[in-house]
């Protein structure tokens, strides 16, 4: 198994199978880390306003959700999703990568849940007594003072959780729903040149989560508030 | 309190949203068949990129399937996943059974309806062991091969073959063949076990990969696979068989063959020195 034999091997395999990676399996996987994530958030930040409810039993359920999601395997909770809801709701006809892009929005609604509630509770307490004791009310306070502050926290965290379900759709491939990974299965599985491959849907996930994380590491400086502070003074001391 | 409901009720409209997605599928019958469509000749994933459904798969058990459907009237559904999900899929229900190469053993007829044999050419009539080139004629025989390392496929027939035929190798058991091939060039064992059919379309894509010169004797129940259904689905197993008895009278699973191999064979074409053939 000589480099130049790999590097033939990777030119054929792409001039052949090149649609297969580039278009089908890259849009899919998109598609399904799309889904995944934005759906997830919209679930994440109920399940976190609900872990943060006045109300025990709430509370309750939700800590219960969260802890049974992020406790158990993805891979299994896809095997739940595929075999198992399906069966408990025959009356549901959904299509295979349905079934994948929920099980992978439930995962993720679990983490994103907890990457809000913690960003909202680590605003600093002293902010809610200050506008309370300014006359806001609890509304006023949580979405003027807190939620501005805490998206600052919540944002980078999401990009990172945008990575983390890219690379996480790859465990669909168990069910060839058509993300990179199943194509990977079905090229190597008709050609039997694994290493290759493999090789191909490495480079394309690492040119994808490459500028996402930089992209992230980008906001999070920007979002900082260190750098606000900075920005500020250095405005301040250009005009005096 | 207000809010909580109000919550609430619009998790319930996106689950309800979600539900609604693709719902419309109209009601006729259809055979839903599981497979693992990462084992040519067998079943594998045409490289034809407008090939669209059940036609993106193909090989051998899915020219079978196809004739099933047939036979039966039914629309064939192909669902593709890996080839242990294929046996969880058949025992929850979920298709009606796997054609995935599946070749005949005492666990899978205990927990599982198993169909008659039917034979994919060489495929499994003949199991053989590949080996690096370079390692001409040294492991031809059980003497040479005795007190080294054979892979072979996890529950496969080959495993069994390695343990009952080479008892003094050590097996290695392998999740799937590509992942093999690797370990086989590291050096985690100097010989793999594998089916005829599998074994040329390996040597055909990785030219330093050679024959060994040995091959199993097979026992006349594990040259056929079968198709897995649920326990107890007996009409459909009857069904099955009828329709196979019928293939093989016909004559059927040769030309089946030999076009699967065809098609695989396009797409692992190389020349003597291994460089891709313009």
């Amino acid at each position: 198994m000589s480099f130049t034999t790999t590097v033939s091997n990777v030119a054929k395999i792409l001039s052949k199978y090149w649609q297969v990676f580039l278009i089908d399996g890259l849009s899919r996987t998109l598609l399904l880390t799309i889904i995944a994530v934005s759906f997830g958030v919209v679930l994440g930040a109920l399940v976190a306003l609900m872990k943060m409810s006045r109300f025990r039993i709430l509370r309750f359920l939700f800590t219960v959700y969260i802890e049974v999601i992020r406790g158990t395997p993805i891979l299994l909770q896809l095997y739940i999703f595929y075999f198992v809801i399906p069966q408990m709701l025959p009356f549901l006809k959904l299509s295979p990568f349905m079934w994948v892009a929920i099980a992978l929005c439930i995962n993720s609604s679990a983490y994103v849940s907890e990457v809000i509630r913690s960003g909202i509770q680590a605003v600093d307490k002293g902010q809610t007594e200050a506008a309370r004791s300014l006359g806001m009310n609890a509304n006023q306070t949580m979405w003027k003072i807190v939620m501005p502050q805490a998206i600052k926290n919540i944002l980078p965290a999401l990009g990172n959780e945008f990575i983390a379900i890219l690379k996480e759709t790859s465990l669909a491939s168990t069910f060839f729903v058509g993300d990179l990974m199943s194509k990977y299965l079905e090229v190597k599985g008709a050609t039997y040149l694994g290493f290759e491959c493999l090789l191909i849907v490495g480079c394309i996930y690492l040119c994808l989560t490459y500028p996402l994380s930089k992209l992230v590491g980008y906001f999070e400086k920007k979002m900082s508030t260190d750098s606000v502070y900075a920005k500020r003074k250095r405005k301040h001391k250009a005009a005096v | 309190m207000k809010k909580t409901i109000a919550l609430l009720l619009t998790a319930v409209m996106l689950l309800g949203l979600l539900a609604g997605c693709g719902s419309a599928k109209s009601e006729t019958k259809t055979l839903v068949v599981a497979t693992s469509p990462d084992f040519a000749p067998m079943e594998f994933v045409s490289s034809d990129e407008n090939a669209k459904g059940n036609d993106k798969y193909v090989g051998f058990d899915m020219t079978l399937a196809a004739y099933l459907a047939e036979g039966m009237g039914m629309e064939l559904e192909i669902k593709p996943m890996s080839f242990d999900a294929c046996q969880t899929a058949v025992e929850m229900g979920s298709v009606d059974m796997a054609i995935s190469g599946f070749s005949w053993t005492e666990e899978r007829a205990e927990n599982f309806n198993l169909s008659d044999y039917y034979h994919a050419g060489d495929n499994e009539d003949e199991q053989i062991i590949i080996t690096l080139a370079g390692n001409e004629g040294k492991y031809d025989t059980a003497e040479k091969l005795a007190g080294q390392k054979v892979g072979a496929q996890i529950a496969s027939l080959q495993e069994s073959l390695t343990k009952e035929q080479l008892p003094d190798s050590t097996l290695v058991t392998v999740a799937d063949l590509t992942t093999a091939i690797m370990q086989l060039r590291n050096g985690d064992f100097v010989a793999l076990a594998v089916a005829k059919g599998n074994g040329s379309a390996i040597i055909a894509s990785n030219p330093d990969i050679i024959e060994s010169g040995f091959s199993f004797e097979v026992d006349e129940k594990y040259t056929g696979n079968v198709v897995m259904m649920k326990k107890g689905a007996d009409d459909l197993t009857a069904k099955v068989n009828e329709l196979l008895a019928k293939a093989e009278s016909e004559g059927k699973y040769g030309p089946w063959y030999e076009e699967a191999k065809a098609t695989a064979g396009i797409e692992v074409s190389y020349d003597d020195q291994g460089n891709a053939a313009s």
